[in-house]
């Protein structure tokens, strides 16, 4: 059995950023996540980061909200923010009036905005549709999620912090009505792990409810499913918004090289049972085409989909719901934290282990907008000249893995999943989406001994079928020949077997 | 823009497209393939796929649907189809082991076994089996093979390791041309005192030299020796179309290696010539009749568009199994994708059907209703398609 004072169960921006905080304000805790870190609504959304400017009108706390951890985040996560820049685009027949208002609204709040004509914001971003009446700059970045989350956990471990990821917890502990602890069963043996805690934090994003009611408890939100494309380059360096009211595929993203398009917004009710429609994909490229042309010609490699949890709300429309965040106080030692957006996941936290040490009775404020993210100095990148100079070890051509990076990560993480390995070197996250080194990597593993030769079989298997969910409603053009040979690759050449 | 004339044109230099041009060239016509590039078949494991529906693959082809272009062809027109390819192929020194009357088994990179008809020689020795006991040699580097997969599946299989210096499969391909590197890998094996019944390695036994080099192991080990075929880049795969371009060539057949399709010209019903860019500049190319072997989606001749899917040299209607929606099923293992129904459908001549040209013949895996991975119909259906199309192909020039 394991000790500790707060157990937070959910790994992605909002968990871990609580682990950084409780870790800087010197309190032991332990982070159980279901999958990897970013698993959930955290690694699947635009990755961006809001300049508040998108809820200036219909959401002016949030918006306020956004904007000021948007300058704390440039300030201490360079590594993993990029200051693009964002314009939102007017469009012919775009509402004029929204534009006063939206002008009114960020001035209102302190965002700062510029006023630019066609021709300026051509000049920016040369992809954009010449036919646009004018474009407002605002000060959105694009942020790296994944990395997001894996700097916060790297205080949260130099502060002796425990994580235990790829855990699911099926229990929560509770004696004389109050919660003191969790079982977690670990996904790849098996084994179940015990731990004790005086405070859980449920901060589980879309299953905040299916973990709440382990321990009786309810909580109301809504569940509102976005879903997204990411293209093959990366048509623009900012990130570009349509000047209207929220509504389906208005925001382009850059990240690294590519670009995100997105979203959708349908309420749903399980998340672990989301799937894309093809008119999704076509809603979103028709209508990321109206403002980036290219996007109709674009290779689309991947759609998917993220699970927004949002507070409960009498509106009707999923998107009219505000995006700011609750901490619900269950009185039986849990906590939820619920709603926010990636952009305020810092905010969220703070607020959170306000909470805990108030409960605690302890005094030692909190740091975390002050102190940049550590780990940042061993984020260089992978400079393409040390990758090329392992040329004939390249496992993963697309993103240039070498064999080293991944015998690397399985080293350090002792991890049996490939999606763990392409989170950390981005194999797979290319064009062929894994098609080729997904059966390398995990030929490497068994070479590695840490699968066995019959558990690599059953995961090339697994990951071909989840694989495939993600880039089924996308298939056309050049993606779908190149489909098709990964299709002849596997079932053809190496003969897999066909489901009856 | 240079005019070249000729009897007839084939698009497309894969399996189809390579037997197709050899066998007019054969019949005394001036023929010339036209290629963008390398075909798929230089991606393919070299195996002749018939039909996997049965252990015999023509009783196979008897239980294919209705609308399957295999049909067209006479059970005795496929075997002969089938005895002519083999009969070039044991000219080129690259024997192919089968007949049509028996499906084999090929040992896969995985474990698994494929279907297929005829096997190259050096894939003769591949176990029938799980229960075999075989040694597998593989080299160090290689990064597309990987013997656990097999052992996952072969329990009496074990493996070792060889560096030979070079580890991609071309490199060890292009050493096994070598004497002395053959010399060394030998000696080595020698040494290894393997006590099981037959060694494997993957397809890297040399880039054309493949038999030759299999029977010299074989007969200094003293047991049998085979390939497991290898994701691409495929070594047996481009054995089977370089022996094949050779044959052509040896027929007197002309080959345009790079020269894409980029316009056609037509009169009234006929198609007159195709203009085919070298090097940006184009070039007509005028035939009497003209062969269409540019493949599926893979092989270029099929793109899809969001709504609706193309063929892209002739425009030719394409049978599309319906709206996007059903091209893919939710399961990816699923043998039914809708997407591979789509292609050209023809008439038992192997012309376009509802096309307003009449010297248009079409082979191979553009052929709507193949259903390639599902029913097993590869280079064997390219084969047998490809003779049938320039029959009556011959039939019309004459």
């Amino acid at each position: 059995m394991i000790k500790t004072d707060v157990i937070i169960i959910g790994g992605g921006a909002t968990g871990c950023g609580i682990a950084r905080d409780l870790a800087l304000r010197g309190i032991p805790h332990c982070l159980i996540e279901k999958g990897d870190y970013a698993a959930g609504a955290t690694g699947a959304c635009h990755g961006l980061l809001h300049s508040g400017g998108r809820y200036a009108v219909s959401d002016p706390v949030a918006a306020k909200e956004c904007y000021d951890e948007n300058m704390i985040l440039r300030r201490i996560g360079e590594k993993c923010v990029e200051p693009t820049g964002g314009l939102f685009v007017r469009l012919p027949g775009d509402s004029k009036m929204f534009r006063e208002r939206f002008l009114r609204s960020c001035e209102e709040i302190g965002i700062p905005t510029e006023v630019i004509s066609s021709t300026r914001a051509l000049e920016l971003v040369s992809n954009l549709n010449p036919d646009i009446e004018e474009a407002v700059k605002v000060p959105d970045c694009s942020i790296d999620p994944f990395r997001l989350c894996m700097l916060n956990m790297k205080t949260s471990e130099m502060k002796g912090g425990l994580s235990f990821t790829r855990h699911r917890v099926t229990e929560i502990i509770q004696s004389h009505g109050r919660c003191i602890g969790v079982k977690a069963i670990d996904a790849s043996t098996g084994e179940v792990k015990e731990i004790h805690a005086n405070i859980i934090v449920n901060a589980s994003g879309a299953w905040t409810n299916l973990v709440a009611r382990l321990a009786g408890c309810e909580v109301p939100i809504t569940l509102s499913k976005g879903s997204l494309v990411i293209t093959n380059h990366r048509l623009t360096d900012m990130v570009i918004n349509r000047l209207r009211p929220s509504a389906d595929g208005d925001i382009i993203v850059p990240n690294e090289a590519v670009c995100l398009a997105g979203t959708t917004s349908l309420a749903v009710t399980d998340p672990d049972k989301i799937s894309i429609q093809p008119a999704e994909v076509d809603t979103i490229i028709s209508e990321a085409g109206r403002m980036l042309p290219h996007f109709n010609q674009t290779r689309i490699i991947r759609a998917f989909s993220g699970v927004r949890p949002l507070l409960k709300s009498q509106k009707q429309d999923s998107r009219e719901i505000s995006r700011g965040f609750q901490i619900i106080d269950h009185q039986n030692g849990m906590y939820s934290i619920v709603g926010g957006k990636l952009t305020t996941f810092r905010l969220m936290a703070e607020k959170m282990v306000d909470t805990i040490m108030a409960a605690f009775n302890l005094k030692r404020a909190c740091e975390t907008a002050e102190r940049p993210l550590d780990g940042q100095e061993e984020l260089s990148g992978y400079p393409l000249s040390r990758r090329l100079a392992d040329m004939k070890n390249i496992v993963c051509e697309c993103e240039l893995v070498t064999r080293r990076d991944v015998e690397q990560i399985i080293g350090k993480t002792g991890t049996r999943n490939v999606g763990d390995i392409s989170h950390r070197t981005r194999l797979g996250m290319g064009p062929c989406q894994g098609g080729f080194c997904t059966f390398r990597a995990l030929g490497i593993m068994h070479d590695m001994e840490i699968l066995t030769a019959d558990q690599s079989v059953q995961s090339l298997r697994e990951f071909l079928q989840r694989r495939f969910r993600g880039i089924r409603c996308a298939l056309w053009g050049d993606q779908l020949r190149e489909e098709q040979l990964v299709e002849y690759i596997y079932l053809g050449i190496l003969a897999m077997e066909h489901n009856k | 823009m240079s005019v070249i004339e000729y009897d007839v044109i084939v698009i497309g230099a894969g399996v189809a497209g390579l037997t197709a041009g050899a066998f007019l060239a054969g019949q005394g016509l001036k023929v010339a393939v036209v290629t963008a590039g390398e075909p798929t078949a230089c991606l393919s494991t070299g195996c002749i796929d018939v039909c996997s529906q049965d252990e015999n693959p023509l009783r196979g082809i008897a239980k294919l649907p209705d609308e399957h272009p295999f049909h067209l062809i006479p059970s005795a027109a496929v075997c002969q189809a089938l005895s002519d390819f083999q009969q070039i192929m044991t000219d080129r020194a690259l024997p192919y082991a089968g007949g049509p009357e028996k499906n084999h088994r090929v040992l896969s990179a995985i474990g698994t076994f494929k279907t297929t008809c005829l096997a190259p020689v050096t894939m003769q020795a591949s176990p029938q089996s799980t229960d075999e006991k075989i040694h597998i040699i593989t080299f160090a580097g290689l990064k597309d093979f990987y013997p656990g997969y097999i052992i996952s599946r072969l329990k009496n299989a074990s493996f070792s390791v060889y560096d030979a210096g070079v580890s991609t499969t071309m490199g060890i391909a292009t050493g096994f041309e070598d004497n002395a590197f053959l010399e060394a890998f030998i000696l080595w094996l020698e040494k290894r005192d393997i006590r099981e019944n037959k060694i494997a390695v993957p397809a890297v036994l040399g880039l054309e030299s493949a038999a030759a080099i299999m029977k010299k192991i074989e007969s200094r080990l003293e047991r049998p020796v085979f390939e497991i075929p290898t994701i691409p880049p495929s070594m047996p795969g481009r054995r089977l179309f370089n022996a094949l371009k050779d044959h052509l060539r040896r027929q007197e057949g002309n080959i345009y290696w790079g020269w894409p399709v980029v316009g056609v010209e037509k009169t009234g019903r006929l198609i007159e010539a195709v203009i085919a860019e070298s090097q940006g500049r184009p070039n007509s190319l005028n035939a009497k009749a003209f062969i269409l072997a540019t493949g599926s989606f893979v092989g270029g001749g099929l793109h899809a568009r969001r709504d609706t899917i193309i063929e892209k040299i002739f425009h030719l209607p394409v049978f599309a199994p319906g709206e996007r929606e059903t091209w893919f099923e939710q399961d990816y293992f699923s043998a039914n994708h809708g997407i591979g129904r789509a292609g050209i459908a023809v008439d038992s001549s192997f012309r376009p059907m509802d096309c307003p040209w009449d010297n248009i013949f079409v082979c191979g895996a553009i052929l709507a209703h193949t259903e390639a991975l599902k029913n097993g119909c590869g280079h064997g259906f390219a084969i047998a398609t490809g003779q049938a199309a320039a029959k009556s192909c011959l039939e019309r020039i004459r």
